[in-house]
């Protein structure tokens, strides 16, 4: 394993991933991940996958926009032998109250002022797209055409390939014991497998970024939170769009491959819990078949979960660390990590070496916390 | 929600003498099987039994199936659900979820759970793997023994453990012709036995052959052709020692795996034990896991024999009811016998992989 | 093919019913697997794999593997190899996915 380090990346996850591939692909030498368990074990195996442009604020529409335009040449940028899978069917958003509905509108108008194409529609219109949709109780639905979802493993996979290419080293089974910090700078990283000294650390650590940063004495107030999803039985092609709504609080959509994934964001305790419990399985069947009534029939395979890791304001934690020179971090995406995976690489690459962000990048800093300036996003599942 | 005292996972072997242990006990069963009707595999195995009378010697195994299942039927301690599968064990709160014929889903939470869920057949590497009429073993023994219909005309078997040469001579009662047994190991695995009565009846077994490829009749589809070749010593294939044998039925016996998915759902530790077809939960000598409570026996445990698996549920089931404070006095008594019991079954030669795969479990 | 005559076993078969397979009739026995009569009427491949589509037959006979998915009365991913044959049963060999019911 290497003794020294330009800079320690601590998470096999996503968003540590990308920002190793374009860290390396911007010309910076000896990159080294850190994953305590195999690649992808924490969130990024285990999430939805779902990509949306549809956000309620600016910066997450702006983030979520230039990723999803990263995904759409994902496979040619990396230079990937598979296939990430992207299919941009579309995000039909449906709104159950009459707040939602202004919601959506305020929405909506935001996004189109930032070029994100997407439209009102009556629940009428919205059968046009989704036709077997029971559009009972839904007053009104968001349509935006090119949302979509990528497959978690082989996005992740092809990061970790072009990365390896471009010299980056990823230690899997590796994991972060402390974090040596002199005179207010990062010296190195402890590990189970032995020392690296650097003077960079990002910590990238989903729902573990909050144990990460105490390592370097820092307070990152990520908490994690247990959410559910399940899979079905491949079928034939019925459903085009992700069908998502925040008051009914589900999302469900039919994958490439036939089979139905979907969950929903019940209250959980905070833990580092990934069991799964029954009260999910029926919860999660009444919801879908409302919406959907065909799912009766479908046969359910499978059931698992992973933990967000939620900000105080559902805004992803981006850039420096005030206190620590040379201290990082890449974490708080509240559940929409592996969507904003490719910016995240993008921007953080471009703030570690000091250079402009393409998008700024300074309000989504963890010192907003300290300074109060949170920012709300109200479309969140 | 539905409660028991007892919840037995599977009503082969293993989760029948389990039930029925409990159930002498005093404690409340309720077994599940996903199948219509008790016995596991057992209502194919149509050899008799070796072991001592405690596991049934000398009795076809099909026969010891219908006595267990007569005697969990007339037992008022035990409730059977039949077409019921266990799909699931939620840890948050001990449940398990039931899928009754597919169209009905029941929670049970059970003070203590006896999973006895059995294994399934492994595959084997090679071209065209994948074509009908390359059958596991088993369930070549299900569709003829059970369903009474032959798997074709013409078989090669893949495995001369004790699976392969049993299912060869019962192939051979059911008026098919098996053209060879073959093993990539250099010596044949099962007892010399059942592997000298296919070869009285004239079948070669040839040892240190595997499979190269199989080829498919253009017209159906369906396997036509085999080719096998020799490994050497360092299990490398040996180019230019291919047979070729026409058949249409390609039997695969190279071993079972445990179907455990309901121990790691619960988070019982596991180890992986080839010697025991792969991973196995850790468990004491009462057979109780790593999470309190949740009891395993038979195959799941580590794939053995049917008889072995018997005196596993019967253990299993004795110490569930047991930590439920049945216990007439006679538990000690009961717990002893069995382990000697299996003891004996493991012992000498044969025992042997069995007592190593053990040992590391214990260690 | 049948077994008729067997040295240890006898089969207690139930009445015998007709069913269709790819729209031709077969008969076969009440309560079998549907899988055990198609194989008696001589049908061995029961499905194709999504991706490459080559012809899959059963693999392990009691419900584990998913080799002999067919659509059954309109529904798709059933497991002929324990979902039991009844009268009249109308049995596909499934298109792509199959579709949901």
């Amino acid at each position: 394993m290497n003794r020294t380090a330009e800079i320690v990346i601590i998470g096999g996850g996503i968003s540590g991933l990308a920002t190793a591939y374009n860290l390396a692909a911007m010309g910076m030498k000896d990159v080294v991940v850190l994953e305590k368990s195999y690649l992808m074990s924490g969130s990024t195996g285990r999430c939805g996958a779902g990509v949306r442009q549809q956000w309620g604020t600016e910066m997450n529409c702006l983030l979520a926009k230039a990723s999803c335009e990263i995904f759409e040449n994902l496979n040619e940028i990396l230079d990937y032998e598979g296939d990430i899978e992207f299919k941009q069917g579309g995000y039909l958003l449906m709104a159950v109250t009459e707040k939602e509905v202004e919601q959506f509108k305020k929405n909506v108008a935001l996004q189109n002022s930032l070029g994100i194409k997407s439209v009102l529609l009556s629940p009428e219109e919205a059968l046009e797209i989704v036709p077997d949709l029971n559009i009972e109780g839904i007053l009104a639905c968001a349509f935006h055409h090119k949302d979509g979802h990528a497959n978690p493993f082989h996005t992740m996979i092809a990061y970790a390939e072009a990365a390896k290419r471009l010299g980056v080293k990823i230690y899997t089974y590796t994991e972060v014991t402390g974090i040596m910090v002199e005179g207010g700078r990062i010296r190195g990283v402890k590990t189970n497998r032995g020392d690296i000294f650097t003077g960079r650390v990002l910590i990238a650590a989903g729902a573990w970024s909050r144990e990460v940063g105490a390592m370097a004495g820092v307070d990152i107030p990520v908490r994690p939170e247990r959410h559910q999803i399940l899979v079905t039985e491949p079928v034939n092609h019925r459903l085009g769009p992700m069908i998502m709504s925040f008051a009914g609080n589900i999302y469900c959509q039919q994958e490439p491959g036939g089979e139905f994934i979907m969950g929903y964001g019940p209250a959980e305790h905070e833990t580092y819990s990934i069991t799964s419990s029954w009260d999910f399985l029926e919860v999660m069947c009444r919801k879908a078949v409302r919406f959907l009534p065909y799912l009766r029939n479908i046969r359910i395979v499978r059931q698992w979960s992973g933990l967000y890791e939620i900000s105080p304001d559902a805004q992803p934690i981006l850039g420096r660390v005030e206190q620590v020179e040379g201290l990082y971090v890449a974490t708080g995406f509240s559940g929409h990590g592996f969507m904003f995976g490719p910016i995240t690489g993008v921007l953080m690459a471009q703030c570690i070496l000091g250079l402009p962000t393409t998008i700024p990048i300074d309000k989504l800093d963890l010192a907003r916390f300290e300074r109060g300036e949170l920012i709300f996003e109200p479309s969140v599942v | 929600m539905k409660h028991a005292e007892i919840a037995v996972i599977g009503g082969g072997p293993a989760g029948l003498m389990a039930a029925l242990a409990a159930a002498e006990m005093g404690a409340k069963v309720t077994l599940v099987d996903r199948n219509s009707r008790l016995g596991g595999q057992l209502v194919k195995q149509t050899h008799k039994f070796f072991g001592s009378e405690k596991e049934y010697a000398s009795i076809r195994g099909i026969d010891i199936g219908r006595i267990l299942a007569t005697e969990v039927h007339k037992n008022p301690n035990i409730e059977t659900m039949l077409n019921s599968t266990v799909v699931a064990y939620y840890p948050d709160d001990g449940v398990l979820g039931i899928e009754v014929e597919e169209k009905k889903w029941v929670k049970m939470k059970a003070e203590r759970i006896v999973v006895a869920t059995g294994a399934s057949e492994k595959y084997l590497l090679f071209e065209n793997n994948d074509l009908p009429g390359i059958y596991g073993a088993g369930a070549v023994q299900t569709l003829m023994n059970e369903h009474g219909v032959v798997p074709g005309k013409n078989v090669l078997m893949v495995g001369a453990g004790n699976i392969g040469l049993i299912v060869s001579y019962q192939l051979m009662q059911a008026g098919v012709n098996v053209k060879a047994i073959i093993d990539a190991a250099p010596s044949i695995g099962g007892y010399w036995v059942h592997a000298s009565k296919v070869a009285r009846l004239g079948v070669p077994i040839l040892t240190s052959y595997t499979v190269k490829a199989a080829y498919p009749n253009e017209m159906t589809g369906a396997l036509e052709r085999a080719v096998i070749w020799r490994v050497d010593d360092r299990w490398q294939p040996v180019p230019g020692t291919e047979k070729v044998f026409n058949v249409d039925v390609m039997c695969i016996a190279v071993g079972l795996s445990p179907l455990a998915e309901l121990l790691w759902q619960a988070g019982c530790k596991m180890m992986y034990v080839p010697e025991l077809g792969g991973h196995v939960p850790v468990r004491n000598d009462n057979m109780e896991t790593t999470v309190s409570g949740i009891y395993v026996a038979g195959d799941v445990a580590g794939v053995e024999e049917a008889s072995s698996a018997m005196m596993e549920g019967r253990l299993a089931g004795l110490s569930a009811a047991k930590s439920l404070g049945y216990d007439d006095g006679t538990y000690e008594e009961k717990k002893a016998e069995a382990l000697k019991e299996l003891e004996n079954l493991r012992s000498g030669p044969v025992g042997g992989k069995i007592r190593k795969g053990l040992a590391q479990l214990a260690s | 093919m049948r077994i008729e005559e067997h040295p240890i076993l006898t089969f207690d078969r139930g009445r015998e019913v007709e069913f269709t397979f790819n729209g031709r009739k077969m008969k076969g026995y009440e309560g079998e697997p549907i899988a055990a009569a198609l194989h008696a009427n001589g049908v061995r491949v029961l499905s194709y794999s999504k991706k490459l589509h080559r012809p899959r037959g059963f693999y392990c006979a009691i419900g584990n593997c998913s080799s002999c998915l067919m659509t059954v009365n309109g529904e798709p991913n059933v497991r002929v190899c324990t979902e039991k044959l009844r009268e009249g049963m109308v049995i596909e060999t499934q298109q792509g996915r199959g579709d949901l019911k």
